[in-house]
């Protein structure tokens, strides 16, 4: 048999294995049921409910190690159970097992009852009554605020309006400078942010109008155009590197749980997201405004963290940098690592990473705070 | 025979089976689908994205209904035909332009083909596949991927679904328009009152929210303040 029939035949012999596989996984995947897939499953306790939104407190998972209540803010795309996928990769149980004292504010699934929703009832109404409430329940003046994403955007908003009731501003894959993609050269990058420009203001009107919303489903296939031979392969090729491994096959099946619960964004906000800060870049220049006032960065002068994934595509690391030289507070800390927008909450290699900055960077400021008092 | 000619008989024959494991694997993902449809499926298949089908024709088609349709109007009389026409009309543009995004977003894939068979023969498997089937698909996804998303930051591409976009909500608008005209003539309730509900609810909620926070900035302590919650 020549050289190149034998080629042929293995990968005909190749090819047939790979499809049992996939058979396989086909009967994996027929006997698992939803409930078998869990995510966001860290203990938590309803402290608080407004409309829609909810404010849980994270039971504690081990001694107290920093004072400071720690408020963590995702966005509206997606929801905070990427925070907390699975016990082995979960960032908010990585921090409660640091000691923090860790509080979520959970948006729920707005639909077209949020139609009217804007950014400042997010900042203004929501996270500030949540934050009320930590104080009150705490006893602490002041709170940290944990932001990821367009959640980062809100709590970076409510830090320049409400100073005085932030103790520390930790910011995770945030954008600042949402124009900030042009620089950077790698061609995965910053899809959202061209796609978003090239959309006329009265497109963006026109689809919250049709819709109420911003559709979670629509968001859903931007964000798999960004990532082309992934979406296409993933229910097919890729599952056969995992149907062999249980724990793989399961860590698969929460990361899709994940991207399939993905709640419409509420209508006005998105106008508000889309055309004021993806195609103005209102929040860099000063000129986003919130309930009457200026989102001023200056204003911030509580310690900022900022942590962001080198190879974000999403979030270009570039947008996120801006930060560091708008703000009014000198005592700034930037942190980039390696991975990308969700692999740096969900991967394997970034396990511990994240947690321990945020974690170190907090208690060295607690610990100021507590010898300042 | 020698080795060179053997490559060259053997060539069609390993695209055949290429094509026939490609068939086998696209209906193994259809089995995976149907599995899923008993187990995982409400969530996955709300994820799927309509898939481009074929090519619309009728510019001229949905130019005229939109005509006939913009026409005098006779008071309410044919009111709903007029806004069925009208929704006819956006359907047939959306076609079209769907028809012009899939020419575009297709477009890379030739690119694609023809890097991989350049990128196989420099490595001297010629068009054969490679021993190593997972290395050879790598190969075809990074080059696949890499075109894709080059294409998807070209113009053409972002004003093709930009319109595809504009067509998509159009006709959803008009769908609308006759939806809101059927419930009219049933006296039901619009999404359009609906929105209304909500907007004159989420002003309210604004209006009685201030007045609390009002009534706090009096309190001294705002730590032992009570929101209505």
């Amino acid at each position: 048999m020549s050289n190149q029939e034998n080629k042929a035949s293995r990968f005909v012999r190749d090819m047939a294995a790979n499809t049992e596989k996939m058979l396989r996984a086909t009967e994996l995947i027929a006997r698992t049921r939803d409930e078998d897939v869990n995510i966001g499953t860290t203990p938590k306790r309803l402290v608080m409910r407004r409309d829609k939104v909810e404010l849980f407190h994270y039971e504690p998972m081990a001694e107290a190690t920093a004072r400071t209540p720690v408020l963590l803010a995702y966005g509206l795309i997606g929801r905070y159970t990427m925070a907390d996928l699975q016990p082995d990769r979960s960032l908010v149980r990585s921090l409660l097992s640091k000691g923090l004292d860790l509080w979520l504010i959970d948006w729920g699934q707005p639909g077209r009852t949020e139609r009217w929703l804007t950014i400042d009832d997010y900042v203004d109404d929501y996270i500030d009554a949540a934050v009320d409430r930590i104080r009150r329940d705490t006893g602490h003046d002041r709170v940290t605020l944990l932001g990821i994403c367009e959640g980062g955007v809100f709590t970076t908003c409510y830090a320049a309006l409400h100073p005085e009731k932030v103790q520390n501003l930790v910011l995770t894959i945030t954008p600042i400078d949402f124009h900030a993609d042009v620089k950077d050269e790698a061609a995965h990058h910053g899809f959202l942010n061209i796609w978003t420009r090239s959309l006329d203001p009265e497109d963006i009107d026109k689809l919250v109008d049709t819709y109420g919303v911003l559709p979670g489903e629509f968001m859903s296939s931007v964000f798999s155009m960004m990532t082309p031979m992934r979406s296409l392969t993933k229910y097919n090729v890729d599952l056969i590197d995992v149907v062999d491994d249980e724990a793989k096959f399961m860590n698969f099946l929460r990361m899709e749980k994940w991207l399939a619960d993905r709640p419409h964004h509420p209508g006005e906000a998105a106008k508000q997201w889309l055309k004021e800060l993806y195609q103005e870049n209102r929040l860099v220049h000063g000129n986003f405004v919130l309930s009457g006032r200026s989102v001023d960065l200056g204003s911030i002068t509580a310690p900022v963290l900022n942590v962001f994934a080198l190879d974000d595509h999403i979030i270009p690391p570039d947008c996120s940098r801006t930060l560091g030289a708008k703000i009014g507070s000198n005592d700034y800390t930037e942190i980039p690592l390696p991975g990308g927008h969700v692999g740096l909450f969900v991967s394997s290699k970034s396990q511990g990473k994240l947690s321990q900055s945020i974690a170190d960077w907090l208690l060295a400021r607690d610990a100021t705070f507590a010898s300042k008092a | 025979m020698s080795e060179k000619d053997t490559s060259s008989v053997n060539a069609p024959d390993a695209a055949l089976e290429w094509a026939k494991l490609w068939q086998t694997m696209a209906e193994s993902s259809n089995r995976i689908v149907e599995a899923w449809s008993g187990s995982m499926a409400p969530f996955v298949l709300a994820r799927l994205s309509e898939r481009p089908g074929g090519f619309g024709d009728g510019n001229e088609i949905s130019a005229a209904i939109e005509r006939m349709a913009q026409g005098p109007r006779l008071a309410d009389v044919w009111d709903i035909d007029r806004k069925m026409a009208l929704a006819f009309g956006a359907w047939i543009e959306m076609r079209q332009r769907l028809a012009s995004y899939s020419a575009v977003a297709s477009a890379p894939w030739a690119e694609a083909s023809k890097r991989f068979l350049a990128a196989m023969s420099a490595t001297g498997a010629g068009p054969a596949p490679d021993s190593n089937w997972r290395e050879t698909f790598a190969k075809w996804s990074e080059i696949s991927n890499e075109e894709l998303i080059r294409n998807q930051r070209t113009d053409s591409f972002l004003q093709a679904q930009k319109e595809l976009l504009q067509a998509g909500l159009q006709l959803r608008s008009r769908q609308d328009d006759v939806a809101e005209a059927v419930a009219a003539m049933l006296g039901q309730p619009t999404r359009k009152d609906f929105d209304e509900v909500t907007r004159q609810l989420t002003e309210l909620r604004r209006e009685v929210r201030a007045l609390e926070r009002l009534v706090q900035a009096q309190n001294p302590d705002p730590r032992h303040a009570e929101r209505a919650e």
